[in-house]
């Protein structure tokens, strides 16, 4: 059998577009966890973005409102989790569990005028080079904007933490909040800061999803990615890097499972569909081992309430 | 130029405690100050006002005339006064660079090289680019004084600075306080300790449940006058009777070896030692020499070969702590607030947690709350802990308050071998005294004690035979009486 090179190109492009919203997703978590924050509600807040970004284009008509309102969306639903667990210092594991089940609730409400309505093509870039470069053509060029994006992100994530004096602040923080108070860091703000960032990216993600992925609204259309991305941050080690490789062997699992389901490979089906996940953590896991690179870059802060006393 | 720092009744008032009563006090640049106090008396809470972390109900604050406006912590630094904690404010993860410029507006290049200028006038070595966490503490320490030294302050207030410092690494702190304050530094430095008072300081004030209760030059005080005023009472001098050991055996350690995977720890090798009934064996050492792997070996948390420890003609060398209980050892760890107690437990719940099996505090499964609770509340009145209300957590005792009901609890089962481990690091002095006491009373009883302990005049006091851990290995074990605190220096920094 030959298999055209450009056939695998497409296929690796396939596996990166199914990436794009895992990436998004936990390099915005990614920010909010290493400020100390654990934001379980992930999920909800992609969720959201995705029926606002959907709603959005259909009743404006406007790809970049929608985009934008969908991040705002990300956002808006996040600050009611950094109101309840920095303002009214509430558990942020309670309180992000019950930002899904609320993001999932609300977005099924909403979504019900949008079911069955079709999307809007979304502009791809480059689309004429596509055929210039065998297999790296369709790798490289022919995408959304955001993909382009979310494939800058845990780049920039990186330098934003390790080189920028806000990201040495936000590492601080997450370290420990008591001596970033005494050292005169208004904890509470960076947190906060931190959790609409994330808010914003996983409102992205969701976007990404209903508008350019699979560009119709199905109710509960991100399908558990929310919380793939949580468990991306943990087993990278919150390593933005490791990030983009765990999103990759996910996306690719998914997709070769898929190609084998169609060819009919005699393995269980169920198998097959859990294959993406326990690899992705098996990988993950192994790349991560070093003990003490684990207790460099875990935030010693994570999921604990700060409140400052007087 | 002369810096004048003054305080002008301040007060500041806790629901049921008046933290600080009134307080006036006056500094000026060129002399170390000593704030000293018990653990309670509000120097902490003076010096965090100071420091902007608190703000008092009343009173000013002036430097040189100007009345300071300190809401946070950025107030103080703004107005050059810099503050080194008890509890470092360090972050651990980040590195040592990191650590020092994060509240720094100037360029990464130009703090460096203001960082090496300072590290190469005051001789210290550290490097920039490891993580926190890696340092010693008297290097963390060092990292704090570099960030108040950055800014160029007026005012450096240390807090309890050598709680958690080797005796080396004390004077090495205190050659570079001096040479601070002779540029010109106004230095606060707050302890506890006497001895230090009296080495360092040029004037002290001394504090007592949130009253100033004096100021007065070093050299009319002594030891004694300052130990007396801080109390509020004279104290007892405590002296051991020297009482005939039984030649009756109860523990014997032979050919003991821990092999740490865990870089950080040490590797105990071929540790042999014997203590009979009665008496106290002292372990001296600076800390990180493997006092806390002995400990965790000894009390069951770290299992070694069964024959290693012999108890009572047991080998118990692969039994768990509880087990071990059941042989009548008790333990008392060096954390308190983590190893001895947990902090968000009540009282009586820490008090019930040990004894599983030797106590009647359980039925068929079911916590007898009013035995524990009774028997809680004898341990309050006969350790006299501060508190007559068992239901507070744990985490709210002071630290002496917590390890008499440690002790206290420890003694329940009338153990035949007490094993502590820095019974009174970070105690004042009342309660070092009371723990003193109690642990003189356990070896008249006839039962022995297993001393770890950094603080050599302690050992001294309490032992009768001593040993010195270095580098995971003991010493040849001496009679108390033959042993100076000179010697025990020597041997701990690893000479034979």
């Amino acid at each position: 059998m030959i298999i055209d090179i450009n056939f695998i190109g497409l296929i690796i492009a396939s596996i990166m577009a199914s990436a794009v919203p895992l990436i998004l997703a936990s390099c915005g978590e990614l920010i909010t966890e290493r400020s100390g924050v654990l934001n379980l509600g992930v999920e909800g807040m992609m969720i959201i973005g995705a029926i606002s970004g959907f709603a959005l284009m259909t009743v404006t008509g406007s790809l970049i409102i929608a985009i934008f309102g969908a991040m705002l969306a990300g956002v808006l639903i996040s600050t009611i989790f950094a109101f309840l667990t920095q303002t009214l210092i509430t558990n942020h594991v309670a309180t992000g569990l019950a930002l899904t089940i609320f993001g999932i609730g609300i977005s099924a409400m909403i979504g019900k005028n949008f079911v069955g309505i079709p999307g809007k093509e979304f502009p791809i870039l480059f689309e004429g080079l596509k055929d210039t470069i065998p297999l790296l053509g369709p790798i490289l060029f022919g995408h959304s904007i955001v993909f382009y994006f979310a494939f800058a992100l845990p780049f920039i994530t990186s330098y934003f933490l390790k080189k920028t004096k806000i990201g040495l602040i936000v590492r601080a923080v997450g370290d420990s909040p008591e001596s970033a108070s005494n050292q005169g860091i208004n904890v509470r703000l960076v947190r906060y800061a931190c959790i609409l960032y994330g808010g914003a990216m996983s409102g992205l993600a969701g976007a990404y999803l209903s508008m350019i992925y699979t560009p119709q609204w199905i109710e509960n259309m991100t399908g558990g990615r929310g919380w793939i991305a949580l468990a991306l941050v943990v087993f990278s080690t919150w390593n933005p890097i490791k990030i983009l490789i765990g999103a990759m062997i996910f996306g690719g699992l998914t997709i070769i499972q898929f190609h084998m389901q169609a060819i009919g490979v005699r393995i269980p089906v169920q198998f097959l569909t859990a294959l993406p996940y326990i690899v992705t953590i098996i990988v993950l896991v192994v790349i991560s081992r070093d003990s003490r690179k684990i207790r460099l870059s875990t935030p010693s802060s994570l999921g604990k309430s700060f409140h400052k006393d007087n | 130029m002369n810096t004048n720092l003054k305080i002008s009744n301040v007060t500041k008032i806790y629901p049921g405690c008046v933290a600080n009563d009134n307080v006036s006090l006056e500094f000026n640049s060129g002399k170390i100050y000593a704030l000293l106090g018990e653990n309670g008396a509000g120097k902490s809470t003076l010096v965090k006002i100071l420091s902007g972390v608190i703000i008092p109900d009343e009173g000013k604050i002036y430097l040189n005339e100007n009345n300071l406006k300190l809401n946070s912590p950025l107030d103080a630094k703004k107005n050059d006064i810099g503050m080194v904690f008890q509890h470092f404010n360090l972050f651990e993860t980040l590195s040592v660079f990191e650590n020092l410029i994060i509240d720094s507006d100037e360029q990464r290049e130009s703090v460096r090289e203001k960082i090496d200028a300072i590290m190469k006038k005051y001789n210290f070595s550290i490097d920039l680019d490891i993580p926190v966490l890696n340092l010693s503490a008297g290097q963390k320490q060092k990292v704090e004084i570099i960030r108040c030294l950055i800014r160029s302050p007026k005012v450096l207030i240390m807090d309890e600075p050598t709680s958690v410092l080797t005796e080396q690494e004390t004077s090495e702190l205190f050659l570079s306080l001096k040479k601070f304050s002779e540029e010109g530094i106004l230095i606060i430095y707050i302890t506890h300790k006497l001895k230090e008072v009296m080495q360092l300081c040029d004037e002290v004030a001394v504090m007592r449940r949130g009253k100033l209760v004096s100021v007065s030059q070093i050299k009319n005080e002594n030891i004694e006058s300052l130990a007396n005023k801080m109390v509020g009472q004279n104290l007892k001098n405590i002296k051991k009777k020297k009482a005939k050991i039984s030649s009756d055996q109860l523990i014997k350690v032979t050919n003991l070896n821990f092999t740490s995977e865990d870089p950080f720890e040490t590797n105990l090798v071929n540790i042999n030692f014997s203590v009979n009934r009665g008496e106290c064996f002292g372990i001296a050492g600076i800390s990180g020499n493997g006092q806390s792997e002995l400990f965790q070996v000894l009390s069951g948390e770290i299992i070694s070969e069964k024959s290693s420890i012999e108890f009572n003609n047991n080998y118990i060398g692969d039994l768990s702590p509880q087990e071990r209980r059941e042989y009548l050892m008790a333990f008392s760890p060096e954390d308190r607030l983590e190893q001895a107690a947990i902090p968000q437990m009540k009282i009586f719940e820490n008090v019930a947690l040990n004894n599983f099996k030797s106590s009647n505090f359980f039925n068929n499964g079911l916590i007898n709350e009013n035995k524990i609770k009774e028997h809680s509340k004898k341990i309050i009145s006969d350790f006299n802990v501060n508190t007559d209300n068992i239901e507070l957590k744990s985490q709210f005792l002071s630290g002496g308050n917590l390890q008499k009901l440690i002790i206290g609890r420890e003694l329940i089962t009338s153990p035949d071998l007490l094993i502590c481990f820095n019974p009174t690091w970070g105690l004042d002095v009342g309660a070092i005294n009371y723990i003193h006491e109690t642990l003189i009373k356990i070896n008249e009883q006839n039962k022995s004690i297993i001393l770890i302990s950094t603080d050599t005049d302690e050992l001294l006091k309490l032992s009768d035979k001593i040993s010195v851990i270095h580098k995971g290995k003991l010493s040849k074990i001496m009679n108390a009486d033959e042993v100076t605190s000179e010697k025990l220096g020597i041997l701990m920094g690893g000479a034979n």
